[in-house]
């Protein structure tokens, strides 16, 4: 790698780390989703540096563009009444807790770089990218020829998460029309289902998504 | 056309569950939910008798196999779990159809959830591909995490769901760190190739060891072994019953036909095996941990759902214990663990459907006291409850004592004398508060004034308990024939005796 591909590699490096660090510290939420915005837009500058530059299009456009935007339109519907709940472990259980975790990384990383000769870190036995190596047509081919299988098993695992999302999310039941917000949900566990209506088909509601 | 048979298992639960939102969307508005339940039953039994189809026509010789390889292996294996999972699945959605009428939860997507966390357990057992394990598991979660958060309205609900949702992700994703790992190690994703890596050596040695750290972690949270078992208590309890019977049987052999396939493909190389440095002892000092805290805390739970959940972990620590013992006998071993889990399947699920039977909207049955005298009151109910915790206890003639039975003579086998010991020994501590509940049952009565649990009446649940009970009976009286089916599915990884 060139100088110049160096510098890249730590600069891009840096500001993931200090975005990462940004994303757990940050005591004001925005400034968390700021952080994250900063761990994304390196990695895809590392993404780039690889000759994946679909994937780093792809990271833009799905997480900086859509989830990073998702979690501030939830931190902004929440508003700023809601904060963190202090911790109340005490400090020397929160720091041991991360410390050790800390210490196994750290210790697991160090026991990587230094049981192998330098030069066989890293992907040296695998041949370099090709002229069109990752670029969307090449990417497609192989998803929609070698990948056909789990491409076409991932639909059920998105068809999952989209089903698990509405059991979740919907069907009030007719009975109790009233329960709407998170406190009235945690009452309606206690209070007996007052005037039970009949019992329609599956208790299902039609209500607007 | 080859293909469409060998995969027809999973096509066809993923059809039925495609089929049903349609039902559950366009049918007609009366009765609706019930039908369901019973379409949902009929799709799992389809799936089951299509695993029976593929698995005496013989999948060996099928050349088509060739072109789903090596994403994945369709294999007696994978055919094993396919059936033993819908065969789960069924008594699980039978049980929904009686419990979720009965406490007024009824919606259709509770039977596309089972239905797709199906498909993908399935794609798990068959996996030959790190990408297609991982896309498996967090299909079978994901459903798994919905149903925990499927009663809406309990606070209990949405805690088990969030905690089992959280520490899920996070095990999820240092499985797929684990997995990274190995690709950069190795350079292959596929897990025949990863194994081949492994076996032939080379510098990646740490490399490889840390990525079995990982992978290790992530496959026993699945499996929900101590100490990785924090959320499992909380998701059993908070989950309405079917779901926990679901949860218990399928995601629980999900999870095992995962930690088979990925650890008896990848981490074969005999210094990874050996007991000095490899991960048996590891795994060994899991399951003692897992048996031995598991039995003690049910031992003291108050309420019978967590006990049954604390219990459900314990028999992850024995089936465990048939896992290490695959070290020295790989198939004799295996089809030990597939035989447990066919026995654990039928009689957790019956223990949760009896516990279903015995407790009716705003009079459930939680406590023990809440059972007492319920023999009397309701002689069928108390009846299966008692085969099932018999089967759970590992006591003869039921199917869970030749469970047991098959697993501690692998273990001897293999030489694990210490082993075996401290399993049997937490079996006896076992069947102490299992058979608490069968004094409650039949030698109390309720004190004057007690709220106790009314049993319920359903089809479904009776059926439910029909079907599993006539498996425990059979499983106990004549093990035969399903363990010569349970040694050939284990048969892939080498010749008995090898």
């Amino acid at each position: 790698m060139s100088a110049m591909g160096y510098a890249y590699f730590y600069l891009c490096a840096t500001f993931a780390i200090l975005g990462a660090i940004a994303t757990v510290a940050a005591k004001n939420p925005i400034r968390g989703a700021m952080g994250l915005l900063l761990l994304i837009l390196s990695i895809a500058g590392l993404f780039l540096a690889l000759h994946a530059q679909f994937l780093a299009a792809i990271q833009l456009i799905v997480y900086a563009g859509a989830i990073v935007v998702l979690f501030l339109f939830v931190i902004m519907l929440l508003g700023p009444s809601a904060s963190t709940p202090s911790d109340h472990r005490g400090r020397i259980t929160r720091v041991a807790g991360a410390g050790l975790f800390a210490a196994a990384g750290l210790g697991a990383m160090a026991l990587l770089v230094g049981s192998a000769p330098k030069s066989t870190i890293g992907p040296t036995g695998y041949p370099s990218p090709t002229g069109d190596f990752g670029s969307v047509d090449a990417f497609g081919r192989i998803l929609f020829s070698q990948g056909l299988v789990p491409f076409e098993l991932s639909s059920a695992l998105l068809m999952v998460a989209i089903v698990g999302a509405v059991a979740v999310a919907r069907g009030r039941h007719k009975s109790d029309p009233g329960a709407i917000s998170g406190a009235a949900t945690l009452e309606a566990e206690n209070v007996p289902h007052a005037g039970q209506a009949p019992r329609t088909a599956g208790g299902i509601t039609r209500e607007a998504p | 056309m080859a293909l469409a048979f060998i995969l027809s298992p999973l096509l066809v639960i993923g059809a039925g569950a495609l089929l049903l939102m349609l039902a559950e969307a366009f049918g007609p508005k009366h009765n609706r939910a019930a039908g369901l339940a019973l379409g949902c039953t009929i799709v799992f039994g389809a799936g089951f008798a299509f695993s029976v189809g593929a698995w005496l026509y013989g999948v060996d010789d099928v050349a088509d196999r060739a072109l789903v390889a090596p994403w994945l292996v369709i294999d007696h294996f994978s055919l094993f779990f396919d059936g033993l999972l819908c065969l789960g699945g069924a008594i699980a959605a039978l049980l929904a159809g009686g419990y979720l009428r009965e406490h007024e939860m009824e919606r259709g997507e509770f039977y596309s959830l089972l239905l797709f966390s199906t498909v993908g357990a399935m794609m798990v057992a068959s996996a030959g591909d790190a990408l297609i394990v991982f896309l498996g598991l967090e299909t079978m979660s994901l459903g798994a995490y919905a149903l925990t958060a499927f009663r809406r309205t309990s606070p209990r609900s949405a805690e088990g769901a969030l905690k089992y949702f959280l520490l899920g992700s996070f095990a999820a994703a240092m499985l797929l760190y684990g997995f990274a790992l190995l690709y950069g190690a190795t350079g292959h994703t596929d897990l025949a190739g990863i194994g081949e890596a492994v076996r032939a050596g080379g510098p990646q040695q740490t490399m490889i060891i840390i990525a079995l750290v990982l992978v290790l972690t992530g496959l026993v949270f699945k499996v929900s072994a101590v100490p990785f078992h924090m959320w499992a208590p909380d998701a059993y309890e908070g989950a309405p019953t079917p779901a926990t019977t679901y949860m218990a049987a399928v995601v629980k052999a999900g999870a095992f036909a995962m930690l088979l396939r990925v650890m008896l493909t990848c981490f074969t190389e005999k210094g990874l095996m050996s007991w000095s440095a490899g991960w048996p002892p590891v795994l060994a000092w899991i399951a003692v941990l897992t048996m031995t805290v598991a039995n003690l805390v049910a031992g003291q739970q108050e309420s019978v759902k967590r006990m049954l959940a604390y219990s459900s972990v314990a028999h992850a620590g024995y089936l465990l214990v048939g896992v290490v013992a695959t070290v020295h006998s790989v198939p004799e071993a295996t089809s030990s663990v597939l035989f447990y889990l066919l026995t654990y399947t039928v009689s957790t699920a019956g223990a949760f459907g009896a516990l279903i039977l015995c407790g009716r909207k705003g009079a459930e049955a939680v406590t023990y006291e809440d059972l007492a005298g319920i023999g009397r009151r309701h002689p069928p109910a108390a009846l299966a409850f008692s085969l099932f915790l018999v089967s759970l206890a590992g006591i003869p003639p039921t199917a869970g004592f030749f469970g047991k039975w098959f697993v501690f003579r692998a273990a001897m086998d293999s030489g694990f004398y210490l082993l075996t010991i401290v399993a049997f020994v937490n079996s006896v501590i076992g069947a102490y508060y299992y058979l608490r509940v069968l004094v409650f049952m039949y030698m109390r009565e309720p004190a004057a004034g007690a709220p106790v649990a009314t049993p319920m009446k359903s089809g479904y649940v009776a059926a439910a308990l029909i079907l599993s009970a006539v498996l425990v009976l059979i499983l106990g009286i004549v093990p035969s024939q399903s363990l010569d089916v349970a040694i050939k599915a284990a048969s892939i990884f080498g010749p008995p005796g090898g």
